[in-house]
């Protein structure tokens, strides 16, 4: 079942993303750097905490199943000199965010790019 | 009318406040200490950041590693990053007292994080502010010396005097069980750091370090860090380890990399 919910939700790019400051914090030796993942679902909560902002999604599969997904991304303090703040993200919000899973296969992003409905495009920060 | 009353009364406010500079000037030149910051000083105030946008300087030297002593070498080659071309990067995580253990990065470490710092120069003492862990570090600049056996904290105990344009600042007793940088470099609590700030322009702030450690080091260590000046840049707030408190003891992070449930 992971693996069908992984060929729905994950973009698989090739694409080697740098995130600077992103993974500044704890490294990149927990992230699978091989691949850029994609993850589109609707935000159930924004915490605004440290030292990574975390997004709660839940991402419905084809069959209707839905899978709770955490999305990590920069600290408050970066993220409110990009002009981020807590209301930028909103329960309800339909998102696609790219990024990188954790290694071993959990429901867990670092992202780097935060994509809405409408089309607006938001970067976490990757200039301190 | 009015105006023959208004000129004494202005005669006397004039002596009044006259005199109270008086008195405020014999005060000073009574007081104990002197402060012997002079009169105009170089400006260093400012939100400083390290001068790399994207990845920036984990350690003072990217030439050399400190020349160990051998306790201290085996404890470099335990924190030290591995990885292929990381050689300047991250400390190991689960070595990282910080990272992995939620210790204040402390000082000199708090100079190679990649959150900026305030520079605030007030009379007899210069203070920079840390955007991580909301540190502090006490300059003083009033003439005083260096205390001869400090109890060791984070932040140790700071002393300045201004040679022309540059901010000479001696720090000592420190405690042992931070990370002198990023990198992992061990330190002692013999650590004195001298560090010579000086704005080289407008929007540069450069520092010529000393790192002087007779347990840990075979001779003393150099190096330099730069920093850019950010006018439109205030201070917030990184509370290191908040994700583990909110949550339980363990980030979700931590959860998912283990393959607990989140």
């Amino acid at each position: 079942m992971k693996n069908k919910l992984l060929s729905v939700v994950m973009g698989v790019t090739g694409l080697f993303l740098v995130c600077g400051p992103v993974f500044a914090h704890h490294g990149r030796s927990n992230y699978d750097m091989s691949y850029t993942a994609t993850v589109k679902g609707v935000v159930t909560g924004f915490e605004w905490a440290n030292p990574h902002a975390l997004i709660f999604v839940d991402v419905t599969d084809k069959d209707g199943k839905v899978e709770k997904w955490t999305a990590e991304t920069n600290s408050p303090n970066t993220l409110s000199r990009q002009g981020w703040n807590r209301n930028t993200v909103k329960p309800g919000d339909q998102i696609t965010l790219i990024g990188h899973r954790v290694k071993g296969g959990g429901n867990y992003i670092n992202f780097s790019k935060i994509i809405f409905a409408d089309g607006r495009e938001l970067n976490p920060g990757v200039k301190n | 009318m009015r105006n023959r009353w208004m000129n004494p009364i202005f005669a006397m406010l004039a002596v009044l406040a006259f005199s109270s500079v008086m008195l405020a000037q014999t005060a000073g030149k009574s007081g104990a200490k002197k402060p012997q910051t002079p009169a105009r000083v170089p400006d260093l105030t400012g939100v400083w950041a390290d001068i790399t946008d994207s990845t920036p300087t984990p350690t003072f030297n990217t030439k050399e590693d400190p020349s160990f002593q051998p306790w201290a070498e085996a404890k470099w080659k335990a924190n030290k990053n591995t990885d292929p071309g990381q050689k300047y990067s991250n400390g190991k995580v689960d070595m990282d007292p910080t990272v992995a253990s939620c210790f204040p990065s402390g000082m000199p470490r708090l100079m190679t994080e990649i959150f900026p710092f305030e520079i605030i120069q007030i009379r007899g003492r210069v203070l920079l502010l840390f955007e991580r862990d909301y540190a502090v570090s006490h300059i003083w600049t009033d003439g005083r010396k260096l205390p001869e056996d400090p109890d060791p904290s984070y932040m140790g105990y700071s002393i300045g005097r201004w040679e022309g344009d540059t901010l000479v600042v001696d720090t000592i007793g420190l405690k042992d069980t931070t990370w002198l940088d990023r990198t992992g470099h061990p330190h002692s609590d013999a650590l004195h750091i001298v560090a010579r700030m000086r704005r080289v322009t407008h929007d540069r702030l450069q520092i010529d370090w000393t790192f002087d450690d007779p347990k840990a080091f075979t001779k003393p260590w150099t190096g330099q860090s730069i920093y850019r000046y950010h006018p439109d840049w205030t201070l917030e707030e990184f509370i290191s380890c908040e994700d583990r408190l909110l949550h339980g003891g363990e980030s979700l992070e931590q959860k998912a990399v283990k393959g607990h449930d989140q």
